[in-house]
């Protein structure tokens, strides 16, 4: 194989090669059009911050686009979650309960949709469209009058979970050996060589030694966690937040799951050819639901993660999100049809859309020409995606 | 010896009669070919066969025991494959992921359960070998196959699994000659294991290839059984279209349907 073609064929097995293209050359044109502001921590930390939370909802859009489904009510689910989780609140629920309910909510909202698609056999598409429609009438009828929700109506005080000197205690045990139960199977694997046993052991003293320094100073001392910093506050003084942290964190822990797990084969032959996955023993309708509560469960997290900086609910919160959410993710690489595609893709994509929001504003584009950019982008994504899949 | 056996069996939906009082059997490291113009019933069989449809009278014997399949799963677990035309594989996924598919080999990373894809790669490729299909690249996507690859692809796996009953349902009819030929030898190779195989076709140039036996349906009733030494390619013709059993085969062997 002569090496163009050893690369050409190397990119196009990987879906999110191409958003990754495109990522660079739009980041290289703003880079040399404003340099100034765009290179700047504002506008970087700007753009990931407002990301975040679409880059949530994009994780769940990409297992169920996987595995050949569609998701139109994420952003609806995400309004209903949000105020659920902002109503509790306010009527004194503690803290974590409320989150949980919120949660549940999401999951459950979720889990209406996946039945109903494997009940009736209703295409996604109509099932969503309709279930957008109707569980956004709930904040609308439950808010009335198109009035906010606003936590500091209810506190001045942020909400703080205090954490028992033994529960920190008994988690971080509990985690060190997890990690060293980790650390065993990775020593015990075949292949490996000396240095990467060194590197393992190595690697494994410094997480011991934080966890002990870490905890040391304070034997069996409560701590106390302010909930919203938690979710979405700033990291130190910066202007970048932690829900940065939790898009990137969720991203890997379900891009691992999708491409190494049996229930991540699963999601790809659904998607990719249902029958046969079918005969091969695959509860294909299993997937489809999961999928749908997996993604309920996400917009829901990333509702109270938005909640947790905004501090309030209006009616109208999260609509329009899903279209910017499956825009992206077809961005990165994803195919509407389904049993091919990436959440490393999707991610990218996701960072793409809105480095496009604020680069644009930047360079003093009239701010309603970004969706017509968006809309563009996507179309070419698309165009050249194909392109390179035929390759492969 | 006998390994599948069926006896008088019948299917009805509703009032339409798909099957009636069908004798069948099956030995080890047997082919036969099952033959039949369309709703001839060949489709109606090997779903109660795989255990799609339970049928609606008579019994069905794997070695000496009766069976009954609730799901096609019950069938699998007895190692009764079938590999469908079309359906067979994910051709978005490698040929790797393909072949362990719903069987996956897994490896324990603390808590975690994981995919053990080094494992698959060279499980799947020498499974693959053993059989006398060379791949370049077990990691490659099945979309750059062509159909003889995967069919025999979709063989093989049945094969390695240790499918005791090889069910292939028109394995050859989008294939190019050189394709056939591949994909009829490794019908030859799961006989030598001592695997018994069901081949349905239409091809009857086929049938006296690789079978050893042919069974012809004809309306939901078995025309016959006959060992593929006994008979013509005119004969077998003439029975799928409905013509029933040619005169002098009657005359040579007058109890052939009711012979075990």
């Amino acid at each position: 194989m002569k090496p163009y073609d050893a690369i050409r064929t190397r990119l196009a097995r990987s879906p999110e090669a191409g958003a990754a293209a495109g990522f660079s050359v739009i980041f290289l044109v703003f880079a040399l059009a404003t340099p100034d502001t765009f290179l700047s921590h504002s506008a970087i930390s700007s753009i990931l911050n407002s990301q975040a939370v679409p880059g949530i909802l994009a994780i769940g859009i990409t297992l169920l686009m996987i595995s050949g489904e569609f998701d139109l009510s994420v952003g609806s689910i995400l309004g209903v979650s949000s105020l659920a989780f902002l109503y509790a609140i306010v009527n004194g629920v503690p803290i974590l309960l409320a989150a949980a309910i919120g949660l549940i909510v999401g999951g459950m909202l979720g889990l209406i949709n996946g039945l109903l698609l494997i009940s009736t056999g209703i295409p996604s598409f109509i099932i969503t469209l309709g279930t957008m429609l109707a569980y956004r009438a709930i904040p609308l009828t439950a808010i009335s009058g198109g009035r906010i929700i606003r936590y500091a109506d209810y506190s001045r005080e942020s909400p703080v979970l205090e954490v028992p000197g033994l529960v920190v205690f008994i988690f971080a045990l509990a985690l060190f050996f997890v990690v060293l139960w980790i650390a065993r199977d990775i020593w015990r694997a075949r292949n490996q060589s000396v240095k990467s046993k060194i590197l393992l052991v190595a690697a494994f003293f410094c997480f011991a030694y934080l966890v002990f320094e870490a905890l040391l100073p304070y034997p069996l001392m409560p701590i106390k966690i302010d909930f919203f910093d938690a979710l979405n506050g700033r990291i130190g003084t910066g202007n970048y937040r932690t829900s940065i942290l939790w898009w990137i964190g969720l991203t890997s822990v379900f891009a691992i799951a999708l491409s190494q797990t049996r229930f991540g084969n699963a999601v790809f032959a659904t998607g990719g050819n249902a029958q046969a996955a079918r005969l091969q023993g695959i509860h294909i309708d299993r997937v489809r639901v999961t999928n749908f509560v997996i993604s309920g469960f996400l917009a829901a997290l990333a509702g109270i993660i938005q909640v947790a900086r905004l501090k309030s609910v209006d009616p109208l919160r999260g609509t329009g999100l899903e279209l910017e959410v499956i825009a992206a993710v077809v961005i990165g690489g994803t195919l509407l049809t389904g049993g091919y595609g990436s959440l490393i893709g999707s991610a990218i994509g996701t960072a793409l859309t809105g480095m496009l929001r604020t680069g644009l504003v930047l360079m003093q584009v009239p701010s309603n020409a970004f969706r017509g950019a968006i809309g563009a982008i996507m179309i070419a994504a698309v165009v050249i995606n194909n392109f390179v899949r035929k390759e492969r | 010896m006998v390994l599948l056996e069926l006896k008088n069996i019948g299917r009805r939906f509703g009032h339409i009669v798909a099957l009636k009082g069908i004798d069948f059997t099956l030995e080890d490291g047997e082919v036969l070919a099952l033959l039949g113009d369309n709703g001839a019933g060949k489709s109606t069989l090997i779903k109660v066969i795989t255990g799609v449809y339970p049928p609606s009278e008579g019994d069905m014997y794997f070695g000496d025991e009766v069976i009954r399949f609730n799901s096609p799963q019950d069938a699998r677990d007895l190692g009764i494959e079938t590999v469908y035309q079309d359906l067979a594989l994910v051709p978005s996924m490698s040929i790797s992921r393909n072949f362990y598919l719903g069987r996956e080999l897994v490896k324990q990373v603390g808590p975690f359960t994981l995919c053990d894809q080094a494992a698959m790669d060279t499980g799947a490729a020498a499974a693959l070998g053993e059989i006398g299909i060379h791949i370049r690249n077990a990691g490659e996507s099945v979309a750059r196959l062509s159909g003889g690859e995967r069919q025999s692809i979709a063989i093989a796996r049945a094969l390695h699994f240790g499918s005791r009953v090889l069910i292939l349902d028109e394995p050859t009819s989008a294939l190019s000659v050189g394709e056939t030929r591949k994909v009829l030898g490794y019908i030859a190779a799961a006989k030598e294991k001592g695997i018994g195989v069901i081949f349905i076709t239409h091809n009857i140039s086929h049938v006296f290839e690789v079978a050893d036996r042919a069974t012809i349906l004809s309306h939901g009733e078995k025309v016959g059984d006959f060992p593929i030494c006994d008979v013509t390619q005119d004969d077998i013709a003439a029975m799928v279209m409905g013509q029933g059993i040619p005169e002098h085969l009657l005359i040579s062997c007058p109890n052939h349907s009711k012979r075990q």
